[in-house]
């Protein structure tokens, strides 16, 4: 079990690096950002840029320095100045890691065009260049660094951390409802399979499931908010998670913007959408892996030495058929992160999905990628706990 | 047909019995009949798809023809200048949606439908050979597949598609791609470049699923004797492979395809809804969806336009694929 963990940590540890250079590269490659905006300042005429400006945004998106080392302070915050140890220079402070203004070479062609190509560099960044700018501790240690565009120069974390309850909120309550709902309803679909029930319970599953929750969401708002507010019925507000001015509601009365009555309203529809789309997804599987159960010899031998039927299904058949609900259970770990953009943006939702959204339609990579990362780390992590998971609730698995 | 046949007695038996041999698909696709649904399913795809091919001579307006007197129309109203009759109605541009819903289908079926080609066959070429060679290749192939599947498909899906539409034109596809799809679509090649590039980034993170059933298809299959048999005979590797392999562990994969074409189909709606994938002139059935949302307030059967074709594939391909996995599975008795 130890060298096992071990294993898994090491090879977690690379598939992160790996993935983050993924991350980095998209970034990378990805055209737009800061230095787009002031070619637009120029081309628009609204400023004349000058060398200094442009390399004064290359050096603040440190985008003046070489790639592997732009990776690095990136990935772990290093190299932060000097490399010292002990006071000692480990290498020396003159070590050119980047170009702040890149040399120009006017080459002259014989047919009489001129190209202006980019070769040697003018004014270099050295080392010792570096200590005078910010550092960010590396990704790695959770330093996202600054958002460019949504919030300009304010740290990505903190823009996380806002967007985090609401995240968490959503995903956390819709999770729950839909496995306290769709696990007993899958077990008695299984224990009652063909009744009228299991029809119906399984119709309803799969229409569910096949459905996607942008359409789901949209109808929802289309019945709930706009039809029912037109027939004069009480309606639920549709949009953000607090209202902005106070509304009348029949029956319920004036609504104050902001109290938890108005949030409320605004939030059972989103978690309405999702919860019965997880529903469909819990309890079939449950409702499977039953099924499966039911068929084994322990429980037809549970049956013939007169186990009482009630003791069968929850003491025999149960606790078998949970064992793979483990698993899926690490599953909803990364999915609280950014699993419900398009509920999110269907319903205006401000939590993390909308906010990636956002960062891509604003082409506020920095944000993106820090998504992308704390995703793929919490996916690596689920990953780890069913493993681990799964060791305990079934003693007939040895991790080697 | 190398059995004597002797006895004229005997002849007459093996007659009858030689006409109660069936193909597999001619029984696979009698038992598909069974299931209503799917059937009804398959017949109004084919509507929504012979509506699609026939957009150009069915469409009563022009694609993008914008009339600002005329928008925002509600469904069989007429135009107060020209008498014309919008079945659908118009959009927020006073476009035809009936013209564009069916221009839409072009788009967001030959996605769906390239994606999953495409998913198919990098799925089965690969998976196929982890399942069949082992050792390194296998190796190899399930390290990508397992690191691709720990990167969270939406957020790299809409990371992805939002970087290569927004650099759409830095980015050149040769025409042999470019060139077919503006043909299906119906349309310039500057959309087919967006539609391409969709299709390419869909299929590059899609291809795990299929890889993967494969592989494990195939490390079934592979252990039956009749492949030992196969072996035996002294047949190469690539014979097996294609003769053998191939077709018995294929199957299975016919209803990931179908389910795929949903996945296709939605994601493709989903990128397009948040603005990421096709971009407005070129109707999708995602992008308006989008641009219905913001009017449905104050014009609440606009969302259902382009609502309602999404809807029906959906359930549609859905049904279609639960029709044809009890209709492939022997075991199940119909």
């Amino acid at each position: 079990m130890t060298t096992y963990l071990i294993r898994r940590l090491i090879q977690m540890v690379v598939v992160t690096i790996l993935s983050a250079m993924l991350g980095y590269s998209l970034l990378y490659l990805a055209p737009g950002g800061p230095l787009l905006f002031l070619q637009q300042m120029q081309n628009t005429g609204q400023r004349r840029v000058t060398e200094e400006d442009i390399a004064r945004l290359k050096a603040r998106y440190e985008l003046d320095l070489y790639l592997p080392i732009r990776f690095t302070r990136w990935l772990i915050g290093f190299p932060a100045g000097p490399v010292q140890i002990g006071g000692m220079n480990l290498i020396s402070p003159d070590t050119v890691v980047g170009c702040a203004i890149p040399g120009q070479v006017r080459l002259r062609y014989p047919d009489g065009t001129v190209e202006i190509i980019e070769e040697g560099c003018v004014r270099v960044v050295t080392l010792a260049n570096l200590a005078e700018r910010r550092t960010s501790r590396g990704i790695l240690f959770g330093d996202f660094g600054l958002s460019q565009q949504i919030a300009r120069d304010r740290p990505v974390s903190d823009l996380l951390m806002s967007r985090l309850p609401y995240t968490l909120q959503l995903m956390g309550v819709s999770t729950l409802l839909a496995i306290l709902i769709g696990v007993p309803v899958g077990i008695y679909s299984a224990v009652h399979q063909y009744s009228r029930f299991d029809y119906a319970m399984t119709g309803i599953t799969f229409v569910g499931s096949s459905l996607p929750t942008l359409f789901m969401g949209v109808m929802a708002i289309l019945v709930f908010s706009v039809l029912a507010k037109e027939a004069g019925l009480p309606y639920l507000p549709s949009g953000g998670a607090q209202g902005i001015r106070n509304y009348d509601v029949p029956w319920i009365g004036t609504v104050q913007a902001g109290s938890a009555l108005d949030r409320t309203l605004r939030f059972i529809m989103p978690c309405a959408v999702l919860t019965f789309f997880n529903i469909a997804g819990w309890s079939r599987f449950i409702r499977a892996s039953m099924l499966e159960v039911l068929r084994q010899d322990y429980v037809r031998t549970a049956r013939a030495k007169g186990v009482r039927e009630r003791a069968v299904i929850t003491k025999h058949a149960l606790r078998n058929a949970l064992i793979p609900f483990v698993t899926l259970l690490a599953g909803v770990l990364p999915t609280l992160v950014a699993g419900a953009a398009i509920t999110e943006s269907v319903f205006n939702w401000p939590g993390m999905g909308r906010l990636l959204v956002d960062a891509l339609g604003r082409s506020d990579y920095t944000v993106a990628m820090a998504i992308l990362f704390i995703s793929t780390v919490l996916v690596l992590i689920g990953y780890l706990i069913s493993d681990i998971l799964y060791t305990i609730v079934d003693p007939r698995i040895r991790l080697t | 047909m190398a059995t004597t046949t002797s006895a004229p007695a005997a002849s007459g038996a093996l007659d009858r019995l030689q006409t109660r041999s069936e193909g597999q698909w001619v029984v696979v696709f009698r038992r598909f009949r069974r299931h209503r649904l799917a059937m009804v399913s398959l017949a109004i795809l084919i509507l929504i798809f012979t509506a699609s091919i026939l957009a150009p001579w069915i469409a009563p307006f022009p694609r993008d023809e914008i009339g600002l007197n005329r928008t925002r129309l509600p469904p069989m109203s007429v135009d107060p200048v020209t008498g014309q009759l919008h079945i659908l109605g118009t959009d927020h541009l006073g476009r035809d949606f009936f013209t564009r819903v069916i221009y839409a289908a072009r788009v967001s079926l030959m996605v769906a439908i390239s994606v999953t080609m495409l998913v198919a066959i990098i799925g089965t070429t690969l998976g196929l050979l982890a399942g069949f060679f082992g050792s390194w290749v296998d190796n190899t192939i399930s390290r990508i597949m397992e690191f691709v599947a720990t990167i969270p498909d939406l957020p790299i899906l809409l990371i992805l598609s939002a970087i290569m539409i927004q650099n759409a034109d830095l980015i050149v596809l040769p025409s042999w791609i470019i060139g077919p799809i503006a043909w299906i679509m119906a349309a310039p090649n500057r959309e087919a470049t967006q539609v391409a590039l969709l299709i390419l980034v869909l299929a590059s993170l899609g291809w795990v699923g299929v890889a993967r059933l494969m592989r494990g298809m195939v490390l079934q299959v592979r252990e039956m004797q009749y492949i030992e048999s196969a072996r035996a005979l002294g047949g190469s590797n690539m014979w097996i492979l294609l003769k053998h392999v191939f077709p018995n562990a294929f199957p299975p994969l016919i209803v990931a395809f179908t389910l795929g074409l949903n996945g296709a189909l939605v994601s493709e709606v989903a990128i397009s809804f948040l603005g990421f994938g096709v971009q407005d002139p070129t109707p999708t059935w995602g992008n308006m969806m989008g641009f219905a949302t913001s009017y449905m307030f104050n014009h609440p059967w606009m969302p259902l336009i382009p609502g309602l074709p999404i809807f029906l594939c959906s359930l549609a391909f859905n049904f279609i694929g639960d029709g044809l996995r009890d209709a492939l599975d022997p075991r199940l008795k119909l």
